[in-house]
């Protein structure tokens, strides 16, 4: 029996073109992970804006949502590109995709300033710690200690986008695995029930340059170091494709925007995700111990989008008739008047 | 104690020469044609002043122009400002000052030195610096001091309004008109109006009593357009903005051209509510001009009507962006409001030095369309249009301005409501539409046009994956050869395809095809005094002011009608004239010569016709 969705969708009309990266790359994962994730959670397809920067994440939102409109812009400006777009039509639904180089180096500064205004978009970083496309030279997130398959171990700190992201007030901060189907899936439905900036930082390996052992964002090296927060359980607004267990355990319920809900099943330590002090603390605690820790690390359903700052009309601009967006002929006359007053 | 002398007049080289170009003079006195130069230190509070001056005498009808020259700067550097009064018209600086008015310490003997014989100048005594030019009308005020006795805390700012009253006394200004000025300048503050009143009537006082000397410029009423008013370049642009739909204002604060998105931010309440108190333009500051752009860009791809406005250095930001309007052909519009380069430069002075650069902007092969207004009722069409080119063409449109044009203030009888509906250009919005196509592919010429039809995120409709990678007809990744010389020979026929669309150059034409003069922008306000002084020595001259890039076919008609063309420009290089070289057939090319020169001033008319001459005199 084929499956459908909410929409009566199957799961096809969710799929892009065929994958040109690595056999193995932990990119396809995350790509079939958005697939899952747009197609449980009925998106249409066409609300959804596909946006990308420069690089090998950047190059997968042709392999995903091929009935939707997608733009893979310049190295490291995704966001504005998807700022433009949202302040003209803020009901369109932004995915973004990009790359630890893409994001980390020369785009920083446009990703602080995107997370800065709260632009309503899921921005998902499929991070490597390398440079995929010009053949491995280290990026800026490869932790310190951390070797690729050739050449000397990184010295240098990393920049951790997650960590850069609290402190910088983003309302929805997650890191993942690309190899965690379960937990990945859970945590991009969410972003896409979310209002606001939703950043998840992907862990991905990369089979050509960095899977070897002494990699920190190897296969072997994340699935032993993965310090998981919590158990996920993504409960859509309307009736879930699958029955949702109520755990036995101690579990926390994140209400998200559009009525979906985020289960938390506390695995160790209760994580309190409210707080951006202790989610920095994961944050670093983890990273001491030579650790990934991964779930929702930090949520605030309290920060204004970027266009809910700027009073815009209801209506998207981008659906405004022309005489809104052209004043009158007397109100140019009233504007002459005044000047010659 | 007051000081001054009255002098023998001796006539200056300059009133010689506006005696010769006919100056009208009235009982031995000069009407309405002299030059007033300013001298004060940034951030003095002269710029009101400076603007009383000229507001007043626009008032009475007199043809009037000012030109601030200020540093880059808040407070303290030197700053003047040339207010040229000319019954003819002239716009330009000039070439002589026939008053100066010395108030800055720092300048003072370098203003001094520059002065012609016979020129008067009014100073400030309380500088107390030496006024040591015997052969010049030397007019002492003690303007600190007078100001500081009617306001001890404002003495500073106050002060300028002194050297009002002065120069009202010596040129004849009416009380009503200086009235009506200083209304407009401080509008809404009562206090201020009245304060900065009594410190200009107590300087025209002063002046009557203590200056034993009558001054041989006047002004005189002449009939005023009641619908003229003075606006800067910026503002107008700005306004065309508003008027041409602009849905989404993106910018990043750089002189000159900050002024044109504040105006913007300042005139959206008033002409921009959807009538339930929403905007219907969005305005972001963003981080830096590469953002400014990549905004202008997501806007464009949405279906909005995106725009950033710059100066010289944030094109260079945006280089990389420009290129990919270029290629995936997305709607958007940037303003350059030109200041001096190269790099920082001189970042509050006047050129046209960045219009090779906008015109081929971004790495490999791209040629953009480029709007230059050289008046600011054009500033306020272009303004609009931009976004309808823009649409049409599906492309970057650069709006070409100049920090001369943009910041000083010029006159206009009022603009004009533009013409037409919005050119929303070939958007598919339907599916009924989409069927209708024959062969549909987002880059596919099906009109023969080079331009293909688009749809929009959000419609559901054949979306694509956009690229600055290489893509064929239907948006998909190609490296073929022949796909990629093929989309690149049709965005070279689509800009092509525009140079008629354009606005076509402004043609007067003389009977005699000795001469002719090519020229753009701003220099349009200098242009008639140039052409005066060609005259003078016995040339005629035809003159055409290109409004557009790439350039329309008349251009080409009007150079092949004429002997000898020149190009005037106000950069080094001569950079329309690198392109009219470059794209004219080669026949024309030894009868057409560059002349550009440029120095951080706006153009004055006595240096661009002198080159001409020696490049005549060259060639000939």
């Amino acid at each position: 029996m084929v499956r459908l969705n909410v929409l009566e969708l199957e799961k096809s009309e969710y799929t892009g073109g065929k994958s040109s990266l690595c056999p193995g790359c932990g990119h396809d994962q995350i790509s079939n992970n958005i697939i899952q994730a747009a197609w449980e959670n009925g998106i249409q397809p066409e609300k959804i804006a596909k946006m990308s920067g420069i690089g090998c994440s950047s190059k997968t939102p042709a392999y995903f949502l091929g009935k939707s409109h997608g733009f893979n812009t310049v190295h490291g400006r995704m966001p504005s590109v998807t700022t433009g777009a949202n302040m003209v039509n803020k009901d369109l639904s932004f995915l973004a995709v990009s790359g630890d180089g893409d994001t980390a180096s020369i785009g920083i500064g446009q990703f602080i300033h995107a997370i800065r205004r709260n632009l309503d978009m899921v921005y998902i970083v499929e991070n490597n710690g390398v440079y995929g496309l010009t053949k491995g030279q280290y990026s800026a997130t490869v932790e310190k200690g951390s070797k690729k398959k050739k050449g000397k171990e990184n010295q240098q700190a990393p920049i951790d986008l997650c960590a850069m992201a609290i402190n910088l007030g983003c309302s929805f901060v997650a890191r993942s695995f690309s190899g965690s189907k379960k937990q990945l899936t859970a945590l991009i439905r969410a972003a896409m029930s979310h209002r606001g900036m939703a950043f998840i930082d992907v862990i991905s390996p990369c089979v050509t340059f960095a899977n070897n052992d002494e990699s920190y964002k190897s296969y072997n090296y994340v699935k032993a170091n993965d310090e998981v927060l919590h158990i996920l359980d993504y409960i859509p607004h309307f009736s879930p494709l699958e029955e949702v267990e109520v755990p036995e355990g101690e579990f926390r319920e994140v209400n998200l925007f559009d009525g979906s809900t985020l289960r938390l099943e506390t695995v160790a330590a209760d994580h309190d995700y409210t707080d951006a002090v202790s989610a920095l603390s994961a944050i670093h605690e983890s990273e001491k111990a030579g650790n990934h820790v991964t779930g929702l690390l930090y949520y605030d359903d309290d920060v204004p989008t970027a266009t809910d700052t700027l009073g815009l009309s209801e209506t998207p601009l981008v659906d405004l008739s022309e005489d809104l967006l052209r004043p009158s002929k007397d109100s140019l006359e009233k504007v002459n008047a005044g000047f010659r007053s | 104690m007051v000081t001054h002398k009255t002098l023998r007049l001796r006539r200056s080289p300059a009133s010689d020469l506006l005696e010769a170009l006919g100056t009208k003079k009235a009982m031995g006195k000069i009407v309405n044609d002299f030059v007033i130069n300013v001298a004060t230190a940034n951030g003095t509070g002269s710029q009101s002043s400076n603007l009383i001056i000229l507001h007043s005498m626009f008032e009475m009808g007199i043809p009037v122009s000012g030109k601030n020259l200020f540093p880059s700067n808040i407070s303290g550097l030197p700053t003047w400002f040339i207010i040229r009064v000319s019954d003819d018209g002239y716009q330009a600086p000039g070439d002589y000052t026939n008053i100066q008015v010395l108030m800055n310490k720092d300048t003072w003997m370098k203003d001094l030195e520059g002065l012609e014989p016979g020129t008067i100048v009014v100073y400030n005594e309380d500088v107390k610096l030496p006024v040591d030019r015997d052969d010049c009308v030397l007019l002492g005020m003690p303007m600190t001091k007078m100001a500081r006795k009617i306001n001890p805390k404002l003495g500073r700012l106050i002060a300028n309004m002194y050297y009002v009253g002065a120069v009202a006394h010596l040129l004849g200004i009416d009380e009503d008109a200086i009235g009506k000025a200083v209304k407009a300048q401080f509008k809404g503050k009562e206090k201020a109006v009245e304060l900065n009143m009594q410190a200009i009537s107590e300087g025209r006082s002063f002046a009557e009593e203590s200056w034993e000397f009558e001054c041989q410029y006047c002004v005189e009423s002449r009939e005023k357009n009641p619908d003229s008013f003075l606006i800067e370049g910026n503002e107008a642009i700005a306004l065309g903005s508003i008027y041409g739909g602009i849905s989404m204002l993106s910018w990043y604060p750089i002189t000159p051209s900050s002024s044109l998105a504040e105006s913007i931010i300042g005139w959206l309440p008033e002409l921009r509510s959807d009538g339930d108190g929403g905007s219907t333009c969005a305005v972001i500051q963003a981080e830096d001009e590469l953002a400014a752009a990549g905004m202008v860009l997501g806007a464009g791809w949405a279906g909005g009507r995106g725009m950033t406005c710059t100066s010289g250095p944030g094109i260079s930001l945006m280089s990389e962006f420009i290129g990919l309007f270029y290629f995936s052909e997305v709607p958007g519009v940037i303003w350059d409001v030109n200041r001096v380069g190269p790099s920082t430069g001189l970042p509050t002075r006047t050129q046209q030095g960045d219009l090779s650069m906008l015109y081929e902007a971004s790495h490999g092969d791209t040629q953009h369309i480029v709007l230059i207004p050289g008046t600011v009722d054009e500033c306020f069409e272009f303004g609009w249009r931009a976004f309808d080119y823009a649409e049409r063409f599906q492309t970057m449109v650069f709006g070409f301005n100049d920090l001369d044009l943009g910041m000083n203030r010029w006159v206009t009888s009022g603009f004009n409501y533009p013409d037409k509906p919005m050119d929303r250009g070939k958007v598919i919005r339907s599916q009924e539409e989409l069927d209708s196509i024959a062969n549909y592919g987002r880059y596919r010429d099906v009109d023969g046009d080079g331009i293909a039809y688009r749809t929009l995120p959000g419609s559901g409709l054949d979306p694509i994956l956009y690229r600055g990678t290489g893509h064929d007809e239907d948006g998909i990744y190609s490296e073929d050869p022949q796909v990629y010389h093929d989309a690149m020979a049709r965005l070279k026929r689509k800009i092509d395809g525009a140079r008629e669309h354009l606005p076509e150059p402004v043609i007067r034409e003389e009977e005699n095809k000795e001469l002719a003069v090519i020229f753009y922008g701003s220099m349009e306000n200098t242009i008639v005094e140039i052409d005066d002084m060609l005259e003078e020595s016995g040339l005629s001259v035809s003159t055409c002011r290109v409004r557009a890039l790439p350039l329309h076919p008349e251009v080409e008609d009007f150079i092949r009608r004429h002997e000898r063309t020149i190009v005037l420009e106000i950069n080094r290089d001569g950079q329309l004239f690198g392109i009219i070289r470059k794209e004219f057939p080669a026949d024309l090319i030894p009868k057409i010569h560059s002349v550009a020169y440029s120095d951080g001033m706006p153009p004055r008319a006595r240096v661009y016709s002198d080159m001409i001459l020696d490049v005549l005199k060259e060639v000939s």
